[in-house]
């Protein structure tokens, strides 16, 4: 047989006498690699149980996540009012896919509706008040917490992004001036100390009465970093339009705002989409900053769960677990950006 | 006229307060804990058998059970308690600005600390020092007994200047091997490679727990440095800080008289013991004194126990670390722990 008659993954990896050599290497050192982890994480592993007694040597203990998994996923937060959390994150996913399946016409709509109202309710049903009862942030924790950080941080980060994006644009001098040093200041100063500032140097500053929630001090000053770096994203897509663009819609009569909100900022906000979405997933693994003032988010309360004496030495299965589960998120948001991505550009055509 | 009314009123009402409450000194931390209802205490994020918080999600610990005393004590119950997780970097910056009432995180007492950072430590509630984990086959009782024997330490550490320094000085010969990380040098010491392996005894307790087989260790109890801890407050606020002191003495005394939380009710009624009834409130009015309720420390032995059961119940037998007592032990059974009397 020629080489061109094989099938094509055989002549892909062993085309010539050099490649097979090198495809037959490569594959033992992934087996090297793979089969211990594989045998550790799922062979030799105990599934079943309540104690650390109840694992075998040798493989993993998940009988410890099985035991922690309500911390892991909220925390500390009492176990009768964690339905809450549910329906928040239900709340949300049902918010995005309204805006998303809406149709074209009413999108726009439902997105500042969802905006207006989707918020506040998820402050509402976790922290409680009007009716339900009030849990503390400090109660917050665990995937929950990771996820209501993401999210509200950057309910902040991308307007006020696209906001600076604009004015770092602008015609007027001081709105430029005043951009420009926001967002050089706030890229300039590492996530890490901007956190420390906030939960650390504000209470020692202000006076005694007036205490910000330190999780809202986290989220804010989570926000204005990556408002900075998401004002970036959006001056990279707004520099990409053609200058014609909004001198078209200026000479067709569209105020400055109407030719932004409907000329500039779609074709934009398209073109950053992938820049803005690396942002987003950085942000989601910048969550894990605020462990240094002991929020116990996904990570925190991987470490504090290590603490316990009944489950000491669990490391490997607490960052394995926990790892996966951030890996998820991102890959699954990677992906979307993707298929956005895609149906921009079939729009587009 | 009306402002002469109000000031004469608010000095009646002032001179009432004092005279009732025998002249106490005022105590604004004691007043907030009041009107809130619970204590605001300050804990380490996560240290086996000293702060933790378990598979329910309640914080347990030496250092957390020290707070629950405390709360039992001034708001009579041990649940009024609630508790900020720190890290080592915000600890005292969360104290100094007011947001926690205490810290109870076992933090070194150590001069420079006291003197500069407007902190007082009030007692001691953990001996802490750097010893040495052996397997029980050594037969080594003490530090001394190491000559001969090899160490393995993270190199660079504190453990390995103090370990080395400690040995030459006694003219002991001893190997230490060095590794990069404390993780590396207790797996090679799991592993047989040296004799023995060394940090402080709190630390030491959590990572026996994770050898292959625990029993078979004993951590040395008599440690080769000294860093006691205990809780913290801040300047100002004597009464404050009088309460948080005399609470963990208290704990103590009452291991010292044998009063425990399955025999506290018993005690208090028939005990004969006056330094037992002046602690349990019986005789004289020590609580009032502090502006406390006189069955403060009856509330405290009876909701958490005494030091020993504390002990016993978070880092001791009954727990999963296995502890001694150690320095940890009453002076009269060989230990340091120590409380001036109450008189």
């Amino acid at each position: 047989m020629t080489p061109a008659t094989l099938p094509l993954w055989r002549r892909r990896l062993f085309g010539t006498p050099a490649t097979g050599i090198v495809t037959l290497l490569l594959g033992l050192l992934l087996a090297w690699i793979a089969i211990p982890i594989i045998r550790w994480a799922l062979v030799d592993a105990t599934w079943m149980g309540s104690t650390r007694e109840d694992c075998q040597a040798g493989g993993a203990c998940w009988v410890f996540i099985r035991a922690r998994f309500g911390q892991f996923m909220y925390g500390l937060y009492p176990v009768e009012e964690r339905w809450r959390a549910d329906l928040a994150g239900i709340a949300f996913v049902l918010g995005i896919a309204g805006v998303v399946f809406a149709p074209a016409r009413l999108r726009l709509k439902a997105a500042i509706a969802m905006l207006v109202v989707l918020p506040p309710l998820g402050i509402w049903l976790l922290s409680g008040g009007f009716g339900l009862r009030h849990v503390e942030t400090r109660e917050w924790g665990g995937l929950m917490l990771t996820l209501f950080i993401s999210v509200y941080a950057s309910l902040i980060a991308i307007p006020l992004g696209i906001l600076l994006a604009l004015g770092r644009q602008s015609e007027l001098r001081i709105v430029r001036l005043i951009s420009v040093l926001f967002i050089e200041f706030w890229r300039g100063v590492p996530i890490i100390a901007v956190i420390f500032l906030a939960s650390l140097l504000l209470p020692l500053i202000l006076p005694g009465g007036i205490g910000i929630d330190r999780l809202a001090r986290a989220v804010i000053g989570l926000g204005l970093v990556i408002a900075a770096y998401m004002a970036e994203a959006v001056r990279g897509g707004l520099q990409a339009l053609p200058p014609g663009q909004r001198e078209a819609a200026t000479a067709l009569g569209l105020t400055y705002w109407k030719a932004t909100g409907l000329v500039i900022l779609p074709q934009a906000l398209r073109i950053s989409l992938p820049a803005m979405t690396n942002e987003f997933i950085a942000l989601v693994k910048n969550t894990t900053l605020v462990l240094v003032v002991s929020i116990l988010d996904l990570l925190g309360i991987a470490q504090a769960s290590l603490a316990d004496p009944n489950w000491v030495g669990m490391n490997m299965e607490a960052y394995v677990f926990s790892g996966s589960i951030y890996w998820l998120i991102c890959f699954a948001l990677s992906r979307w950006s993707r298929h956005l991505e895609t149906l921009g550009r079939r729009m587009h055509r | 006229m009306k402002t002469t009314i109000s000031t004469a009123a608010a000095m009646l009402v002032m001179g009432a307060s004092l005279a009732s409450a025998q002249q106490l000194a005022p105590s604004p931390t004691l007043d907030a804990v009041k009107a809130r209802g619970h204590i605001e205490c300050g804990v380490h994020l996560g240290l086996p058998g000293f702060s933790f918080a378990d598979d329910k999600g309640e914080w347990t610990g030496l250092d957390v059970d020290y707070c629950k005393a405390l709360a039992a004590a001034v708001l009579g119950d041990a649940k009024k308690v609630k508790f900020t997780p720190t890290s080592v970097q915000q600890r005292w910056p969360i104290l100094q600005s007011g947001q926690v009432d205490l810290l109870s995180r076992n933090s070194t007492i150590t001069f420079s600390r006291n003197a500069s950072l407007g902190l007082n430590f009030q007692g001691i509630n953990f001996y802490e020092g750097q010893t040495f984990i052996v397997r029980k086959s050594t037969n080594a009782k003490t530090a001394a007994d190491l000559d001969g024997a090899s160490v393995c330490v993270a190199a660079g550490s504190t453990e390995e200047k103090n370990a080395s320094d400690w040995f030459l000085e006694r003219n002991l010969k001893v190997t230490i091997t060095n590794f990069q990380k404390n993780d590396d040098a207790i797996a090679a010491y799991d592993a047989g490679r040296c004799d023995a392996y060394t940090a402080g005894v709190g630390a030491l307790a959590g990572q026996r727990a994770k050898l292959k087989v625990p029993g078979d260790h004993i951590i040395l109890t008599q440690p080769i440095s000294n860093d006691p801890q205990g809780p913290v407050t801040r300047w100002g606020d004597e009464r404050w800080q009088l309460i948080v002191r005399w609470v963990l003495n208290g704990q103590i005394a009452a291991e010292m008289l044998g009063v425990t939380s399955a025999n506290v009710d018993e005690m208090k009624a028939s005990s004969k013991n006056s330094e037992v009834r002046r602690l349990l409130g019986v005789e004289g009015n020590f609580g009032a004194m502090m502006g406390l309720p006189n069955d403060w420390m009856y509330n405290v032995v009876k909701q958490v126990g005494n030091y020993g059961e504390s002990f016993e119940r978070t880092v001791g037998m009954g727990s999963a670390l296995k502890l001694e007592r150690g320095q940890n032990q009453l002076w009269t059974k060989g230990g340091l722990l120590f409380t001036p009397p109450f008189q």
